[in-house]
């Protein structure tokens, strides 16, 4: 039998399999041995920059905030031999996504990246936090006041470096309030007056009020408030479940009524209730239960529209109280040099050097608006923190601010269940209570990572 | 081959040309398909024996490892929230299942004929599937949000208002699963369309000569002469359904698994229980399960229909 030659290149078929085989077994050999362990080899190697992992897109919502880090970069990698290399990581795959998770499971996780609290004790219990408390001066852990600092620390060393402090509040539209004969007096006091305003704030294409409807870390943490304003917790002194009680109740209930009257949504839009362009600005609520980070999204996103931001309602004979989340510069102690990775941390936001200090006031009023979580830094702010809409935040609303707890995931997971499981699927807020706080006390029993704060 | 052009002196190559054209034929087939075999033992079958070995240890995705043996078994057979998944995965497989065999099956039959509408036709029915499925679902997520989403805006006119399609427990899954449809009946009609074009015309002649009518030629020839599509779209609509890219995608991006994990099949439950809460053993655990059910399940629908193949009476 000849060989049937392909036309015009004259390789015969044989050749051609013989080639394609040799080609591919060749390829799959240096795929399982070579080349994967020499790329390794080279991201390892000593000079190569430390990675920093980041959800601030280039050309992203807000450029100030991309400009803020890649200038922070700049000043570092000007004044040290050690390189530090900014890498984003969308938002969608930073957030309880499995950009993160996946990279430490293949120990190629980022040397330094942020966190939020609802992830601390994940990290913190899997061992790959970084202490850096020894990069850090006694001077500069006293400008870090306690409520903001304590969510970061284990047995007095310091894991996180909190960049903000982000208090919820509720922001209105003043157009919205117009149209329906109301202005800046009828602003609600109490849930039930929050409720009363929101129904006459419905209309056939707005809700009254927003609330987050979409499971996750974020809807827990923006309930919180309403659990602590009546003096709620989950876990009591002895290390028990407290959620058994009538202020989770009520809390539960709270959120059950404003979707049941109809004035509130049981769909957020765009990228969820964080988001004030897709929801307030749009025109798609009247109201939106929202952080401080709000002021910046309108300020870069809808400079036109007006709006007026109040502190969060209280149950009757409950006592005001608000949440602060915030990320935090965390280092990775499996990582290339964990104290290098330290020291930036260090140096980029907690420092009594004035750079650093300005650095987290320019975070707070330049590139986002967020309360400082240095005292230092709100001082250097100075008259950012007293005009506008952020000096609302300053004086009325940022003083109520509780920590963002830190939970494990499964306690989170227990929350989020009874949230989503009274607001949405209409189930009896006691009896969810109840089953609720059976399951964290289950768990409770066999925990033993860092404690639960 | 002709003996006039053997050279026995040339030692390999006359080895080689002493294989029958038969073998000849076995060889060069699997040599094709070597390439292929190969990535798939690499990238699925090693995967699925590595976390079938992941299930017997507790795995905190920090390089944690820890034997427990049958634990992450025995927990999940204490989980409600895992049942609550199996639940809804079924009830997701047997909604989407049937209404694609139907759907897909219908809109072959529609656009069979060859003509430049029917053209137009298939391509317009098979567009939802060349999109990205996160885009479908932020689309369709858009377009059914309450009050302002366009759906919202016309089920008035249909005498029903109010709906809250992604919002409520009742309507969420039944969104997704219509959404699911949407995305996927264009690519089973291909499939239709190839198992229809394969059916001889003399049979439709031969019928139509003895007095059949249009449903005695569907029911008499076409359904039985698609046996093998009808097997085909049947097994891989049903995995689709349990594990598939839709499965997961439109249902993350469009509800995150809720409200109150009223869309929370069991691949959106694996994942979270992996990268949310950083379960890695646990997640292994249950995805072993579902892929031996799966494998299961497909060798008794392939043992009850002998994979589809024709029975001659």
């Amino acid at each position: 039998m000849t060989d049937i030659k392909t036309p015009g290149n004259g390789i015969s078929r044989r050749q051609l399999i013989r080639k394609g085989a040799l080609f591919t077994g060749a390829g799959l050999a240096a795929g399982l041995t070579g080349f994967p362990y020499i790329n390794r080899m080279a991201v390892r190697a000593q000079d190569a920059p430390l990675k920093f992992w980041q959800f601030y897109a280039p050309g992203g919502q807000v450029a100030s905030q991309v400009d803020w880090f890649t200038q922070m970069i700049s000043a570092w990698n000007d004044s040290h031999k050690q390189k530090v290399q900014l890498e984003y990581v969308p938002n969608a795959e930073y957030i309880n996504g499995p950009k993160l998770a996946t990279s430490f499971a293949s120990n190629e996780g980022p040397d330094i990246f942020l966190i939020s609290p609802g992830d601390f004790l994940r990290y913190y219990n899997g061992g790959v936090l970084q202490d850096l408390t020894a990069h850090i001066d006694a001077a500069t852990k006293a400008d870090f006041p306690e409520t903001v600092i304590a969510n970061r620390m284990v047995d007095g060393k310091i894991y996180g470096i909190p960049m903000e402090v982000e208090p919820m509040a509720m922001y209105y539209s003043v157009k919205a309030f117009e149209e329906a004969g109301l202005n800046e007096n009828d602003v609600p006091k109490t849930w039930d007056e929050l409720l009363e305003v929101a129904k006459k704030l419905t209309t056939p294409n707005r809700y009254g009020v927003l609330f987050e409807t979409t499971p996750g870390y974020y809807q827990n943490f923006t309930w919180y408030p309403f659990l602590w304003q009546g003096g709620g917790e989950f876990q009591s002194n002895d290390g028990k479940s407290a959620f058994d009680s009538p202020a989770t109740v009520q809390a539960l209930k709270f959120w059950q009524d404003a979707v049941k009257s109809g004035a509130a949504p049981r769909q957020v839009l765009g990228n969820g209730a964080n988001d004030t362009i897709a929801n307030l600005a749009a025109g798609y609520c009247a109201i939106q239960n929202v952080g401080i980070w709000g002021i910046s999204q309108l300020a870069g996103n809808a400079k036109d529209f007006k709006y007026g931001v109040f502190r969060l309602p209280t149950p009757a004979n409950g006592k005001y109280m608000t949440v602060g989340g915030g990320w935090a510069f965390v280092a990775n102690a499996k990582g290339k040099s964990p104290d290098a990775a330290a020291e930036f941390c260090a140096w980029a936001l907690a420092s009594m050097d004035k750079g650093s200090v300005q650095r987290v006031a320019d975070w707070c009023t330049k590139a986002k608006s967020d309360m400082p979580p240095r005292n230092s830094a709100l001082k250097a702010g100075g008259a950012a923190f007293t005009q506008g809409n952020i000096g609302t935040f300053a004086r009325d609303i940022y003083p109520g601010t509780r920590a963002e707890p830190r939970v494990p995931p499964e306690v989170y997971k227990i929350i989020s269940d009874a949230i989503q499981q009274t607001q949405l699927g209409g189930a009896d807020p006691r009896h969810t209570a109840t089953a609720a706080s059976r399951q964290l006390d289950a768990f409770l029993a066999s925990y033993s990572g860092a404690p639960i704060l | 081959m002709r003996p006039e052009q053997k050279k026995p002196d040339q030692g390999k190559k006359a080895a080689r040309r002493r294989l029958s054209a038969k073998h000849r034929e076995w060889l060069s087939g699997y040599l094709f398909v070597l390439p292929d075999a190969i990535g798939l033992l690499i990238f699925l079958g090693l995967p699925m024996v590595l976390s079938l070995v992941l299930a017997v240890f507790e795995v905190n995705g920090f390089g944690g490892y820890r034997y427990v043996g049958m634990a992450n078994f025995v927990r999940m057979a204490k989980d409600p929230l895992f049942w609550s998944a199996v639940r809804v995965t079924a009830v997701y497989a047997v909604l989407l299942v049937p209404l694609l065999y139907v759907c897909g099956l219908g809109l072959a039959l529609l656009v069979q004929k060859t003509n430049r509408f029917n053209a137009i036709m298939r391509a317009m029915f098979f567009a939802p599937h060349m999109v990205s499925l996160v885009v479908v679902a932020v689309v369709w997520q858009f377009m059914v949000v309450d009050k302002i989403g366009v759906i919202n805006k016309l089920t008035p006119l249909l005498g029903i208002a109010g709906i809250s399609f992604l919002g409520d427990p009742q309507f969420a899954l039944v969104t997704v699963v219509f959404v699911s449809l949407w995305f996927l009946m264009g690519f089973y009609m291909l499939i239709f369309l190839g198992g229809l074009q394969d059916i001889p015309k003399e049979y439709y002649e031969a019928a139509t000569i003895d007095g059949a009518g249009p449903f005695h030629c569907f029911w008499h020839v076409t359904l039985p002469l698609l046996k093998p599509t009808s097997f085909f779209v049947l097994m891989v609509s049903m995995v689709a359904a349990v594990a598939g890219a839709q499965a997961f995608d439109i249902i993350y991006v469009m509800t995150k698994g809720g409200p109150a994990n009223s869309t929370s099949v069991l691949i959106v439950y694996i994942y979270q229980q992996a990268f949310s809460f950083g379960a890695f053993g646990y997640a292994a655990a249950m995805s072993s399960v579902l892929v031996i059910v799966l494998m299961l399940v497909t060798a008794i629908f392939f043992a009850m229909t002998k994979g589809g193949r024709f029975t001659y009476d």
